[in-house]
């Protein structure tokens, strides 16, 4: 799914949207020269124009944002649906599960939180760019709640939106165990890009799923 | 249920179980099922014994000397009108409720129209008339008729405010409920009545229905007159308390936060910038302070002992306040937990050792360390997973209790399982398992290592594990 417009050593361009000028800057510095900030948006109405005018290939955009009609991040995510190259990552400080689910159901490609490090936060970028997923523990755990962890609910077929597959379920355990992609690879005797596949099909039906539980543990946090 | 995946700072007795409630519901008048008050319903209810007996009991002790009747209309008017079953589902744990959610306790409402009432008082009011009619003039039924009945229809206006005094639920809403209409309705109107009776009976012998119908529609102009000024007046007073109430309650919330904010991040600020020439102990201040903020504005804070979940962050902080990694820097634990439940003996061992892998990745590891705890349907599961340079499981010594003791065997004892996971350079995790029902021969759960309880699952070269280091 590489980017066909990018060869494998050239600097992913990211815009950078987060309110507070100070993690705008903490983040830049950490990037290293896999990615290249080309741009900075602080409040929603800014972030859909400066997305739209450079139409970057990864958006880091944080969670809770001024501005618009106060639906944050989610709100970017779609005012920003007409770009098809163009995906997002969502970066937030917040464990709220609330915020997670609203972004992910928006759209993002990816959750991870602001006390990542700098190497682990260019690695997102560049899977992100490359149109993969990225969990992080915390995700993973999100959905292994949110999917349920009992032996009904694993899927039996491919098609099948409202659960996990088995092995889905092993890769989104071991993600949430604080394995990474390369571990999880080795340890399922699997190839990487497997590993990926299957974290996209669990963010497919992250978005898509209409599993009662979902919905309901969503209702209950005041989602739908 | 959530996943918390930050940790936090709490007060949890990490292994008490919470102590068994006696099932008793308190006591309450229900209005479902009662004959006068609900306080025979009530009193069975609470004492656990059927109705009828309560019922037998309170007309025994009614006939001899009245002490039946006496009690009854003390505990009518001191009861609470209520559901005990309600109440009693009311006073479980949140943190219980957040587990097993159950429907509300609304069920069906109670009688919308107290059609017993109404019919008591009708009878009532027929029977005086009845007497008066029957005994002629002895009283000066003229003037008592009317009094009574003024008297009555203002007791049964003004019950209504007592009720609402008395807090009672329906009755929130101020005089919209079908009951509290009838109640104003009938005293009303026989507050009219009396009036104009009483007025009858001053201006002359009697009452001719052309000037009782004039006077009617007069006082009713007024009356209506008197609406028309005074509503909006009223309806202005009505949103300035409500507009009143609601700024009080967002000034108590705002009071709340600037307290909580001066009593936390305040302070740790200003020791942060008094040791700021020790970098990890800044690290250590911050990330505490984090952990409890984080706590305070996103977790559902459960009352003690009801949560898993809670306890296992309780471990967490106290490990990463009080241990450092091999450097002495402070080490951050990436907690992610899935599911909750009460806990119990088994998964308070399961925390201890949880503590002991905990510790060892910190102090022996390389940070991430990473924490995973699963409440399954059968058995409760923990992975504590680090990135240091692993060792040599079976080079571990038989006088090495530190591993093999503290764990493994406080989880096995229990009927647990337990595996440790290392190869040099690879890092090393520790994979603990507590079957709920702890029979001491559990079996492997699904995804875990086929070893049950034996020496066998510390020869993790057996495995078929190759974990390479990770690259970045």
């Amino acid at each position: 799914m590489t980017d066909p417009d990018r060869t494998a050593d050239e600097a992913v361009d990211v815009v950078l949207v987060d309110d507070h000028h100070l993690f705008r800057t903490g983040v830049r510095a950490s990037l290293d020269e896999r990615v290249r900030v080309v741009g900075e948006a602080a409040s929603v109405d800014e972030a859909v124009r400066v997305v739209h005018e450079l139409a970057p290939p990864v958006v880091l955009l944080d969670v809770h944002l001024p501005g618009g009609d106060g639906g944050g991040g989610a709100e970017v995510l779609r005012a920003c649906a007409d770009l098809p190259g163009t995906r997002f990552l969502a970066l937030s400080v917040s464990d709220a599960s609330e915020d997670v689910v609203a972004v992910i159901r928006a759209g993002a490609r990816g959750y991870v939180t602001k006390a990542i490090d700098g190497p682990a936060l260019s690695d997102a970028v560049r899977r992100v760019a490359d149109g993969d997923a990225v969990f992080s523990p915390r995700l993973a755990g999100f959905v292994l709640d949110a999917f349920g962890t009992a032996a009904g609910d694993v899927a039996t077929g491919d098609d099948e939106l409202d659960r996990l597959s088995a092995r889905e379920r092993e890769v989104m355990r071991l993600i949430a165990r604080g394995y990474t992609y390369r571990e999880v690879a080795s340890e399922l005797f699997i190839s990487i890009k497997t590993v990926e596949t299957h974290v996209s099909a669990v963010l497919r039906k992250l978005q898509l799923s209409s599993r009662h539980e979902l919905t309901r543990w969503a209702a209950a946090r005041r989602l739908l | 249920m959530s996943v918390t995946c930050d940790d936090a700072v709490m007060d949890t007795t990490a292994g008490t179980p919470p102590t068994a409630r006696a099932a008793r519901p308190p006591l309450r008048r229900p209005t479902r099922g009662r004959w006068v008050g609900g306080v025979a319903t009530g009193v069975a209810a609470h004492l656990g014994l059927r109705v009828p007996v309560v019922r037998v009991a309170f007309v025994v002790l009614s006939v001899l000397g009245g002490t039946g009747v006496l009690l009854y209309g003390f505990w009518w008017l001191t009861v609470p009108p209520g559901d005990p079953w309600g109440a009693a589902a009311a006073t479980r744990p949140s943190a219980l409720s957040r587990i097993a959610r159950r429907p509300d306790a609304t069920g069906e409402p109670g009688r919308r129209w107290p059609v017993t009432d109404i019919a008591i008082g009708v009878l009532l009011v027929a029977v005086a008339a009845v007497l008066v009619a029957v005994r002629g003039d002895r009283v000066d039924a003229g003037w008592v008729l009317p009094v009574l009945v003024v008297i009555a229809g203002a007791a049964l206006a003004w019950s209504q405010l007592d009720e609402v005094a008395r807090g009672r639920l329906r009755n929130r809403a101020g005089g919209r409920t079908p009951v509290s209409v009838v109640r104003l309705l009938g005293g009303v109107l026989l507050a009219g009545i009396g009036v104009l009776l009483v007025v009858g009976q001053a201006t002359g012998s009697g009452v001719d229905a052309a000037t009782f119908v004039q006077s009617v529609v007069a006082s009713l102009a007024v009356l209506a007159g008197v609406a028309i000024v005074v509503a909006p007046w009223w309806l202005r007073l009505w949103r300035a308390l409500a507009d009143e109430r609601a700024a009080r309650a967002r000034e108590s919330e705002r009071a709340d936060i600037a307290a909580h904010l001066h009593d936390s991040v305040l302070q740790t600020l200003a020791l942060i910038r008094a040791r700021s020439d020790d970098p990890g102990e800044v690290a250590r201040m911050a990330r505490a302070q984090e952990r409890e903020l984080r706590e305070w504005l996103y977790a559902d804070r459960p009352a003690p002992g009801t949560s898993l979940a809670a306890a296992l962050r309780a471990v967490v902080a106290e490990v990463e306040d009080s241990r450092s990694g091999p450097g002495g820097e402070p080490v951050a634990v990436d907690t992610v937990v899935v599911g909750d439940r009460v806990p119990d003996e088994a998964t308070a061992a399961l925390l201890q050792a949880t503590r002991e892998a905990l510790v060892n990745a910190v102090v022996h590891g390389r940070p991430p360390v990473s924490l995973y705890l699963e409440v399954g349907e059968a058995q409760v599961e923990v992975f504590v997973k680090d990135r240091g340079d692993g060792f040599d499981v079976e080079a571990v010594g038989p006088d090495r209790f530190g591993v093999r003791e503290s764990i493994l065997g406080r989880v096995r004892r229990r009927g647990g399982t337990a595996a440790v996971t290392s190869r040099p350079g690879q890092g090393t995790e520790v994979h603990l398992v507590m079957p709920y029902a702890a029979v001491p021969e559990a079996a492997a759960p699904e995804g875990a290592p086929p070893e049950t309880g034996t020496d066998a699952d510390e020869r993790a070269g057996l495995r078929a594990q190759h974990r390479a280091q990770e690259e970045r």
